[in-house]
């Protein structure tokens, strides 16, 4: 076989390759994932084309540092307790501990203390007021620790083994944030928001008090409450209204660490309950509680919120329910968050970009008829203004376009909106390539060469402005890839690979075309 | 005979224009930056933080801006509700933007500002559906912008290095004058239009970058063979030629783009709209650069070498 020949076959399985996959992101994705013959991946659609919501979750990192102060401020004044040392005061103040010591000896018991817990660094201390932060590697240490528990709960919330959110993208994002993808209109936001930032504290406390509102019950101790004591309320889900307000201890007597499951289930009239079970222990502790509080009610608190407060009737251990007023969707989610456990510092949404589908499959309509519409209109203007050559033109095109989405589809990229813009801007300037080549060999017949000459005297001459024009192109596509988000990432992948295939097409399949025909043949004139 | 739109052996003066083209670029980047003095950069929720929701009344629910903007206006926790007809009127969509989150209150208790709007439109206007909800908090706003902009820089730094190595030292700045000029106009020509700049702006923005580049290299590319071929005409000629032989090229790969842009402004929907824009904005003003920026410039450095050299 003739080196041509070899080239026309290569660069035919090529296309056929390409068209084979491209044509795959056509055919519905069931039957591709039930036949062998297609591929199982293709194109993936960005949230902006099919809709769903993209969530940007901040984590409030300072809020566990100040934890890790309280902790460590607890544990010492313990231990120093017990050595009989004495302190006056005890305080944090913006992500550092002060602790001021009765004595100069108390003082240097305190930093012989503090440096042996390798946690602690002191910094801006004044005569016996001590003042310590925690160290470099102390702080990174808890950043990073947090991030994990925030981002495995998080995950357990979406990815829940029961309700689910199929094809949904829990990771962490930088330093401090954590990128929840939800597709599709699976599920309301309003819910998947409240999903996402419950954070899942449960407790039960006993109730000492209770009242109406919590002025009523703020009017029953005109000498204010006891200091171990606080006020929690139960507000109505539909209007947002305190309907009890109980006195409680600030201190739980249960929390939600000892569950091991939460269950939705209804009560003799049909009403959503959370069922929930302990483990050994939980159980241990419940059941004396129970046991020492018959016919008092037990309020069961999330996030600082009563949900209900039934009655004691008699020792309960393993098992318990939580009614109150929800409805099933809510007895749902709040097993949910149950389940996956508790966040261990507040998250914030800071980005939000939620399409609803019927948008997302509007802007894929629009983006395929403008493609559509863009490249027909060069095709035919290609083969207007170069004859024979715009048809070459028109072939080289239309390869470049399904060597890009091919391409693309075998990447497994994402296309988004900003995507089919770059498409479009690639379609328009994928022509440039031909328009160089073809008008450099009409120079070079106007200068009186044989069509074979000025043929391949065009392509050498081509080559480098070519690759030149290209390459820059391709280089300032690829900074915006690296520095980019969202909608500039989505633009920069189009780009770069339609850069690449344009190149492709004009150096290979035109060139190919031309040695095809008008080939070595020196009498024959070329349309161009 | 072909198709021929610039006819061969066409010899435009185009470098003994280069005073007046220096005076209107001038012109045209002074204007730019007095109008972001005067009028102001008007920055989308993108950098700026805020929330934007698209809504769509039901067909036959009869409602203008007015009656929306009071009534959002009278949700707990937003102020002053920017509210606009989005599209066609047959769609019966509108855009509401405030400044601030979407969330009042804590965590746990806070109350979605986007249901609440829902709620009382759909209770005091007609059942509506909620097509988009984007919120940018001020934090990520900035960074954005931060990015952005060192997307930018870092793109026209490791462009002047290839040009510096591929070309010549002395082609490099033109290359970059003529980007940073295109840059400076379109954003300008946006702000005396009263348009926003969101993240949608910025990739035009970045990819006028590129195709501007790509325009100027082509014209040097031709320099650079020219000069090695018509050692005995001064620079000013080789500059003309060049442009010259690579006008056709020039008009008909402007003009293919321009006509996929055209079709994506007119067909592409109302989000891609403002990028087509720009684009196109950003194609003609980068045509022109190449031509009467970048190339000048070159003889200007080429000019200033040569008498520094005496």
């Amino acid at each position: 076989m003739s080196s041509l020949n070899v080239r026309i076959v290569l660069v035919g399985a090529l296309v056929l390759l390409f068209s084979f996959i491209t044509a795959s992101n056509f055919i519905d994705k069931e039957q591709r994932l039930a036949s062998p013959f297609w591929p199982d991946n293709g194109l993936r659609l960005g949230l902006d084309l099919q809709g769903g919501i993209h969530w940007v979750v901040g984590v409030e990192l300072d809020v566990a540092i100040q934890h890790e102060l309280e902790f460590q401020r607890d544990g010492m004044a313990n231990f120093l307790e017990e050595d009989g040392v004495v302190l006056t005061s005890k305080r944090l103040e913006e992500g550092r501990l002060i602790l001021v010591a009765g004595s100069d000896e108390d003082a240097a018991k305190i930093r012989d203390y503090a440096s042996k817990t390798g946690i602690l660094n002191e910094e801006g201390s004044e005569g016996n007021e001590l003042s310590f932060v925690l160290t470099d590697d102390w702080t990174r240490e808890i950043r990073e620790r947090t991030m994990a528990q925030v981002l495995e709960v998080l995950r357990r919330r979406i990815d829940d083994p029961v309700r689910g959110i199929p094809d949904s993208v829990v990771t962490r994002q930088g330093k401090d944030r954590v990128l929840v993808q939800i597709p599709g209109g699976q599920i309301d936001r309003g819910r998947a928001a409240k999903l996402l930032k419950s954070t899942g504290f449960l407790e039960f406390k006993i109730v000492l008090d209770s009242a109406g509102s919590e002025q009523a019950l703020l009017e029953k101790y005109p000498n204010g409450l006891p200091e171990d004591q606080m006020i929690a309320t139960e507000t109505d889900a539909e209007s947002n209204q305190v309907v009890v307000a109980y006195l409680v201890r600030k201190t739980p007597d249960l929390t939600g660490d000892y569950l091991v499951d939460a269950r939705v289930g209804f009560d003799q009239r049909q009403r959503s309950l959370v069922n929930f079970t302990f483990n050994a222990e939980g159980g241990r502790i419940f059941g004396d509680l129970t046991e020492a509080n018959i016919q008092k009610p037990l309020a069961i608190i999330l996030d600082n919120n009563v949900y209900s407060a039934p009655m004691i009737q008699s020792r309960i251990s393993m098992r318990g329910q939580i009614t109150g007023r929800f409805t099933s969707q809510d007895a749902a989610d709040l097993a949910v968050v149950l389940r996956a456990g508790s966040l261990s510092v507040p998250v914030v949404i800071e980005e939000e970009r939620t399409i609803g589908p019927a948008l997302g499959q509007d802007s894929i309509d629009q983006g395929a008829l403008a493609c559509a519409v863009g490249f027909a209109l060069i095709l035919v203007f290609a083969v207007i203004y170069y004859r024979m050559s715009g048809v070459y033109a028109a072939v080289a095109l239309t390869t470049n376009l399904v060597l890009l989405i091919g391409l693309m589809s075998l990447f497994e990229a994402t296309l988004t909106l900003p995507g089919i813009a770059g498409l479009v801007l690639t379609v328009g300037m994928a022509v440039d390539a031909n328009v160089i080549i073809f008008e450099r060999i009409r120079e070079e017949l106007r200068l009186g060469k044989s069509v074979r000459a000025a043929i391949a005297k065009g392509f050498e001459k081509a080559r480098w402005t070519i690759l030149d024009a290209n390459i820059t192109t391709l280089v300032t596509a690829l900074v915006l890839f690296e520095y980019g988000t969202g909608p500039i990432k989505g633009f920069a992948v189009t780009l770069s690979i339609g850069i690449v295939t344009s190149v492709f097409a004009a150096l290979v399949v035109t060139r190919l075309m031309f040695e095809i025909y008008p080939g070595s043949r020196t009498s024959i004139e070329l349309s161009i | 005979m072909s198709f021929e739109l610039v006819k061969p052996g066409t010899n435009i003066d185009f470098i003994g224009k280069r005073r007046i083209c220096f005076g209107l670029s001038v012109g045209m980047i002074l204007a730019s930056l007095i109008a972001t003095q005067t009028i102001g950069v008007k920055l989308g929720i993108d950098f700026a933080g805020g929330t934007e929701i698209q809504v769509q009344f039901d067909p036959g629910v009869i409602v203008s801006e007015g009656p929306i903007r009071e009534i959002v206006n009278a949700v707990e926790g937003i102020d002053d509700p920017s509210v606009v007809r989005y599209g066609d009127a047959i769609q019966n969509e509108y855009l509401v933007k405030f400044k601030g989150a979407i969330k009042v209150g804590d965590a746990s208790v806070g109350k979605d500002k986007v249901e609440m709007i829902q709620q009382a439109l759909s209770s005091e206007i007609g059942p509506l559906t909620v097509r988009r909800v984007e919120f940018v908090g001020p934090r990520v706003g900035a960074e954005l912008r931060d990015d952005g902009l060192q997307a930018l820089f870092w793109a026209s730094v490791v462009v002047l290095i290839y040009i510096a190595f591929r070309f010549s030292s002395r082609f490099a700045p033109g290359a970059i004058l003529a980007v940073l000029h295109d840059l400076l106009i379109t954003a300008g020509i946006f702000v005396m239009l009263g348009l926003e700049f969101d993240l949608r702006i910025l990739a035009a923005m970045l990819a006028i970058l590129g195709y501007s580049l790509n325009d100027t290299i082509i014209i040097y590319d031709r320099v650079r063979e020219n000069l090695a071929l018509h050692t005995k005409h001064n620079l000013a000629e080789v500059l003309n030629l060049s442009i010259n032989q690579t006008l056709s090229r020039t008009v008909l790969t402007s003009g293919t783009t321009l006509m996929t842009l055209g079709a994506l402004y007119l067909l592409g929907g109302e989000v891609i709209r403002p990028f087509a824009f720009a684009m196109m904005l950003g194609v003609i003003v980068g045509t022109y650069s190449s031509i009467y920026i970048a190339s000048p410039t070159l003889l200007l450095l080429e000019t200033w070498f040569q008498e520094s050299d005496k």
